[in-house]
């Protein structure tokens, strides 16, 4: 009797010591995609040299805002990765699947790194687009994804709008003018960044895409520098794509440590540089410093600083009813 | 073009006019001067076609280049037409993706979300029944048309895991009661947590998984009665059972806890007959389903059983009431005439036990379906106090035999060509028999029942004809002879002795629709 114990004990033992098998869901937006894979690799051999588990990372890409509203209505997310602060903050009140202080948890209000909206053009810029005023122009078609839908379009209509308001000393009626043309160059929205490449680089359509950086950048790779150049405005919106875990999800999942941990991981030396390769610019100095070839300095506004912040922006300009329904007609 | 040509013309005449001159000229000064003027007016055209000429050529590119602007515009409306098509080819995807689904068909109707985790399905079931007894003159009034069953019934599934039946009555809610023959009432209603195929746990009120003929769907019955094995199994009770099946239904199994019910009983009353619940389980297996062996694939054999005890004396726990108008506790034929019953002071106490070996045999047209029970029921006599553990037993046999061709089975018979005499479709045919036999413990006399008016064993043979016309409507006619051993007092009018008094003939017809 006492032998068989000893060998259940050890059974036990031996059943408890194994590796666990954990998997994550990260829901995030449209033009993350290389971003993540490439991270979730690493992040997997770093959690399994630390504590032996094999972890697999599951990503789910789209709209910024519709990906919040899949979470909201049920996508079992462990941990989101999305556009903009709104977004999140919209899944922790409607659903409750998360605090409303999620974005004090983290460093740098829960953004890791940083991008900005710049312009992908036509090598050779036929059009001579050089800052946001010649996007007005009657002759220029403006390719840029629905800001009802899309994150990155929202801070590029934000961009914009900004724009307007700095070179109007700030005329509010001068800055809906100026959006109100510069939207009636374009002559389709895609619902996310992805789509609005794909209009941009690969139907040919337009002769500006108002791109993530990150994203212009991947097009160039892409489609090669022969088609494509970037031109970077001397004044873009600091655009800051928050994370966060979503409470609820991951406790349900058993998977808040590794969860957590797979955030506060995108702050270590590996996780910002892997950012800063794909182009989103880091929050560690050090890796900035060493990627600072790869980013064009220009003057970055706020969203607080010019917007009120986003939930006001997003009252304000992009609610039913809102500046955006009213200057945009399809 | 044209000015080139016209030019060549014009200075082609000038030359001839010209040498016809110069022949005169030679003595005429007059015609010099006039020559001279003709050829500076040809200069005069030389140098206007060169004007022309590079007009023409100065005009040409601008031509071209708003051309080449009109095709690129042409070109960027095209694109953004494809594109918008595209993108709206896209949404409709999307949005076909998340809509909700609607089903119709012989299946039933149905509702399912996108992704099928909540599903919910109207179904029904509506049975005509007529029954005519011949060489009854003792007994009146069951001659009948009736509404056998007339179920609404809507099942489906929440959140993927969690399926839902709920099925109330609306027909004849008590097989041969001769009033309030239709008061409406809740058949099944429950609840089924279905985890995988091998785990399933379900809570309310359904079926007890004991009988195999009891099991089976009122849709698919050979007859329109269940034979008098059927008399001794446990009907509709209230409770919780877990139940699979296993390897792709070569084992299937239950297990439940229920209130308990008598035999043939319906539990109508949503409390226990006892104190201590009653436990009921079934393993059935089909140990050829997985093979090659094509004549075996449909061969199954089990066995159910129940086991309950009562710590009180109780009338909850006898057999059912019905039949030729009694009001007593027994057993009924094919025509649902009681022809045995307790006498009434008898009161089921102690245990009550059942064991029932099964099995069916399908293959092509032929199917065979057999059934043993025993119910081995505890009574008491309670003027007397004097008590038994009456072990009564029954069995049945039933083949089949599609004449059209299809396969039989235990889930009916789908017809080759539905019925639709103008193309030449008429359905499926298939003929049925079955024999039963129900006896009564011999220690039920005289102390229980009384031997003068109740039949001590019950012998049935049925014929009949199924004709399904389609998926949902099938007509039968059947006919049904039974005899019995004891009871049947002379002249008596009233069930059982009525019934028993002489065999029962009587001939069924039903129409059904089912979907």
């Amino acid at each position: 009797m006492k032998t068989f114990l000893k060998i259940l004990l050890a059974s036990s033992l031996a059943i408890s010591a194994s590796a666990k098998e954990i998997k994550l869901l990260n829901v995030s937006y449209d033009p993350t995609r290389e971003l993540y894979t490439e991270y979730n690799a690493a992040f997997a051999k770093y959690w399994k040299a630390k504590t032996g588990d094999d972890v697999t990372i599951s990503q789910s890409h789209g709209g910024s805002g519709k990906q919040a509203q899949s979470v909201i209505a049920g996508l079992e997310a462990d941990v989101v990765t999305l556009a903009l602060s709104y977004d999140i903050d919209a899944i922790s009140q409607q659903a409750k699947l998360l605090p409303a202080d999620w974005q004090t948890r983290l460093p740098n209000d829960s953004t890791p790194y940083t991008s900005t909206i710049v312009f992908l053009v036509r090598k050779g810029n036929p059009k001579g687009i050089k800052d946001w005023d010649d996007l007005v122009k009657k002759d220029v078609s403006v390719v840029v994804p629905n800001p009802k839908t899309s994150g990155g379009a929202r801070w590029a209509y934000l961009a914009a709008y900004a724009y307007a308001l700095e070179t109007s000393g700030h005329d509010d009626a001068k800055a809906k003018d100026f959006i109100t043309k510069l939207y009636k160059n374009v002559p389709i929205l895609d619902s996310g960044a992805r789509g609005s490449t794909i209009t941009f680089a690969q139907r040919g359509i337009g002769d500006v895409l108002l791109a993530w950086e990150n994203e212009a950048h991947l097009a160039l790779k892409e489609f090669g520098d022969d088609k494509f150049e970037i031109v970077t405005p001397p004044l873009s919106i600091l655009a800051e794509p928050p994370v966060a875990v979503v409470d609820k999800n991951a406790k349900r999942h058993g998977t808040t440590e590794v969860a957590t941990a797979y955030l506060n991981y995108l702050y270590s030396d590996e996780g910002q540089e892997i950012a800063a390769k794909n182009f989103y610019r880091p929050r560690n100095e050090t890796v900035a410093t060493k990627y600072a070839a790869n980013f064009t300095q220009l003057k970055l506004v706020t969203v607080d600083q010019e917007f009120g912040g986003w939930t006001k922006a997003q009252a304000t300009h992009f609610a039913d009813g809102g500046v955006f329904d009213q200057i945009y007609q399809p | 073009m044209k000015i080139n040509q016209l030019l060549i013309a014009t200075f082609v005449g000038a030359q001839f006019t010209v040498t016809a001159l110069a022949d005169d000229a030679t003595t005429n000064s007059t015609e010099a001067a006039e020559i001279e003027v003709l050829k500076q007016e040809i200069q005069k055209l030389d140098q206007k076609v060169s004007e022309l000429e590079t007009q023409h050529q100065a005009q040409q590119p601008v031509a071209d280049s708003a051309d080449k602007q009109q095709i690129q515009d042409l070109d960027q409306k095209v694109r953004i037409l494809s594109r918008e098509r595209e993108l709206d080819q896209d949404a409709a995807a999307t949005a076909a993706k998340s809509a909700p689904k609607i089903t119709l068909g012989s299946g039933g109707f149905g509702f399912s979300s996108a992704d099928s985790n909540f599903v919910a399905t109207i179904h029904g079931l509506i049975q005509v029944d007529s029954r005519t007894f011949s060489q009854d003159d003792h007994v009146q009034g069951n001659d009948s048309i009736l509404l056998r069953r007339a179920r609404p019934i809507i099942t489906g599934t929440v959140y993927h895991d969690f399926d839902f039946n709920f099925t109330p009555e609306f027909g004849n809610a008590t097989p041969g009661a001769t009033s309030a023959a239709s008061t409406p009432s809740i058949y099944d209603a429950y609840v089924n947590y279905h985890y995988s195929p091998e785990f399933q746990l379900e809570a309310g009120r359904f079926k007890p998984p004991v009988g195999l003929e009891y099991l089976q769907s009122d849709t698919y019955t050979s007859f329109n009665e269940r034979s008098l094995a059927s008399d001794l199994i446990p009907g509709r009770d209230l409770g919780f059972e877990l139940h699979g099946d296993i390897a792709g239904g070569l084992v299937s199994y239950a297990a439940g806890i229920f209130n308990g019910v008598g035999d043939n009983q319906r539990n109508t009353t949503d409390i226990g007959f006892q104190n201590d619940r009653e436990f009921d389980g079934r393993l059935f297996v089909q140990p050829f389903k997985a093979t090659s062996i094509a004549a075996l694939q449909n061969f199954g054999v089990g066995a159910g059983g129940s086991w309950g005890s009562s710590s009180i004396t109780n009338t909850l726990g006898l057999p059912n009431t019905t039949g030729g108008g009694s009001t007593s506790y027994g057993y009924s034929t094919d025509g649902q005439q009681q022809f045995y019953a307790y006498s009434s002071t008898t009161v089921a106490a102690h245990t009550h036990w059942r064991f029932s070996p099964q099995g069916y045999y399908y293959y092509g047209p032929f199917g065979l379906l057999g059934e043993y029970v025993i119910s081995d029921q505890g009574v008491e006599n309670s003027a007397t106090l004097k008590t038994a553990d009456l072990r009564n037993t029954a069995w049945e046999i039933s083949g089949g035999w599609v004449l059209t061709g299809e396969d039989a089975s235990y889930n009916g018979v789908t017809p080759r060509h539905s019925f639709d005499p103008r193309n030449g479709g008429w359905g499926a045919l298939q003929v049925v028999a079955r024999y039963a036999e129900l006896n009564i413990d011999s220690a039920a006399f005289p102390n229980f029942a009384s031997a003068a008016t109740s039949a001590s064993a019950a012998q049935a043979w049925s014929l009949g004809l199924n004709w399904y016309l389609n998926r949902n409507i099938r007509v039968n006619a059947s006919y049904s002879h039974t005899t019995f051993t004891g009871g049947g007092a002379a002249s008596a009018t009233t069930a059982p002795a009525s019934v028993s008094s002489h065999p029962e003939d009587v001939f069924f017809t039903r129409v059904q629709l089912a979907f």
